[in-house]
């Protein structure tokens, strides 16, 4: 089967291709402290919120990436008071953005009835073919300062992700950290919606970041590497979508999970083989654990008490 | 101005007193030990002190300010209770120990060459520097351990706290920890330990603080060990540490 790259001469399919490579390059840099935090499908719940934002653009005509915005970030801030000043757990807090936004949307979709269910499926499944120059302008725009801010500030959201208890010892801002990370999944969320849509969005912040860290060692690298393989799997899925006319975001998803499942089956035995191959070098000063003869002071009998 | 000062620190977790009027004090360069069983409150009270959990009731001071209004965390090195280092992404033993330089450094500059230096002087310290780029879940339980130590040294912290630092520790890596800890407390670093066992570490102790049921029941000179607990070979497997449920003795 031959490539026909002649469909990028048109101008949606480089608005199209544009978009999804700037999401998938910007969405593992937020789901890399996600995936640390055991939150990451955080994303998801955002993503179902983002549903009553597109609503209320739809009622109030106003633009639904800006109203998904106002909204997820509102969200983010309720779930992150619940989640630090109540006894609400995380997973509870994040049923309730999974319930209360899929029925917000639903309801105020039904109240503006006149732009119909139809409209709202491009933002439930993504519909990048339909984006004008200033959405992937948006995109470009949000993308980029959602990056460039975790990318600064990696260090710290990593100590806050890793260990948030160490983090308040060490004097961090860990509450406006968690804040700050929680509005920059919504920033990405609302800006994706266009290339994965929102029921999808979850995959292009986990997925490229799962998928690196079955070979990588430190955090950086598995920063790095998922933006990279973010970026490939997004450029992928809208030209194997594009070639096959079907919806980019579940091409780019699927693509994405083919990569994952290869890339821990080839872990696994790249583990299996080296184990058989070398063992793990001993460390340095790691004593070997021997049984010391008895002494004089030794108890009745020497003890092993479990 | 002592480092680290309670007075009458109590406690409480949902009602119920874990710690009680607890007065500790901890001068410049004293070295203590804060000792007691398995829910005796040795725990809850370091977390009082470093403010991870709220006083129901007495005070907290750091350098001899209110902990509340305490902000320079760069002079306090702590260690938590290991809690399974390995988390959703690899980090490698330099990235963790970098960590304890955040204090030091402005949020959002890169690292300035002290601070790298202290991270690779730290790793030396506690014999790691040929590990510093492995992933830390890939090390063992005790060098899991030492990690977390030298992240709380790399701080250069005027005070040590740590929190049951040899817990799955074997006895030649608690000897080497405690060289680590004793040239620390040469150099004029308070310590204040958290333990429920006698090993190396606490040989160089200047204090003992024996908690039981949230109250102090002895403090001065450190306990020996006696008995079976001076065997060299007496396992110290605590299949609870860090459980903060009730347990036999009837604690917390």
């Amino acid at each position: 089967m031959t490539l026909d790259t002649s469909i990028f001469g048109f101008e949606f399919m480089q608005r199209a291709l544009i978009s999804a490579l700037v999401v998938g390059l910007c969405a593992p840099a937020v789901g890399v402290f996600l995936v640390q935090k055991r939150l990451a499908l955080i994303g998801d719940g955002l993503g179902h919120i983002a549903l009553t934002g597109v609503a209320i653009g739809f009622l109030t005509g106003g633009s639904p990436l800006w109203t998904t915005l106002a909204t997820t970030v509102a969200a983010s801030v309720v779930m992150e008071l619940l989640r630090s000043h109540s006894k609400t757990s995380g997973d509870v807090a994040l049923a309730m953005m999974f319930y209360g936004g899929i029925a917000g949307g639903v309801y105020l979709t039904g109240i503006a009835s006149d732009k119909g269910v139809a409209n709202l499926q491009q933002y439930l499944f993504g519909s990048l073919l339909t984006a004008g120059w200033d959405e992937v302008w948006t995109i470009a725009v949000g993308g980029a300062a959602v990056a460039l801010l975790m990318l600064v500030l990696r260090p710290w959201m990593s100590a806050i992700a890793t260990d948030e208890q160490y983090a308040r010892v060490a004097g961090l801002p860990v509450a406006g950290l968690n804040l700050l990370l929680l509005m920059t999944t919504a920033v990405v969320v609302s800006v994706s919606m266009r290339a994965v849509g929102l029921l999808l969005v979850s995959a292009l912040l986990v997925i490229p970041v799962v998928t690196v860290q079955q070979f990588t060692r430190s955090f950086r690298a598995t920063m790095y590497g998922g933006m990279a393989a973010g970026f490939l799997i997004a450029g992928a899925g809208v030209l194997a979508s594009a070639v096959q006319d079907v919806p980019p975001g579940a091409t780019i998803v699927l693509i994405g999970v083919a990569c994952f499942v290869v890339a821990a089956a080839a872990a696994a035995t790249a583990r299996r083989v080296r184990r058989t191959w070398r063992r793990h070098p001993p460390p340095e000063g790691e004593p070997l654990e021997v049984e010391l003869p008895a002494g004089p002071l030794g108890g009745p009998q020497p003890s092993t008490k479990g | 101005m002592p480092v680290i000062a309670t007075r009458d620190a109590t406690v409480s977790y949902g009602g119920r007193d874990v710690v009680r009027g607890v007065d500790l004090v901890v001068e410049p360069g004293e070295a203590v030990a804060l000792m007691g069983a398995n829910g005796s409150g040795k725990s809850t009270l370091i977390k009082a002190v470093v403010g991870l959990v709220p006083l129901a009731a007495g005070a907290v001071e750091l350098f001899g300010l209110a902990q509340r209004r305490f902000r320079d965390w760069r002079r306090v090195g702590y260690v938590p209770q290991r809690t399974g280092a390995a988390s959703g992404v690899p980090a490698t033993a330099a990235e963790v120990v970098a960590q304890g330089r955040l204090a030091h450094r402005f949020l959002g500059l890169p690292p300035r060459r002290g601070d790298r230096a202290a991270v690779a002087r730290s790793l030396e310290e506690v014999g790691l520097a040929d590990h510093a780029h492995c992933a830390v879940d890939t090390l063992s339980g005790g060098q899991q351990q030492r990690v977390l130590i030298a992240r709380a040294l790399a701080t250069e912290p005027d005070v040590l706290i740590m929190d049951e630092p040899t817990v799955g520790v074997d006895a030649e890596t608690q000897a080497a920890l405690a060289e680590v800890v004793a040239d620390r407390i040469d150099a004029g670093c308070a310590v204040l330990l958290v333990t429920h066992e006698l090993g190396p570490l606490t040989d160089r102790l200047d204090r003992a603080v024996v908690l039981a049921d949230g109250r102090v029941v002895h403090d001065g000179a450190p306990p020996r060990p006696v008995g079976e607990h001076a065997d060299p070979r007496h396992q110290h497997a605590h299949p609870h540490a860090g459980d903060e449920s009730d347990d036999f003795w009837g604690g917390k």
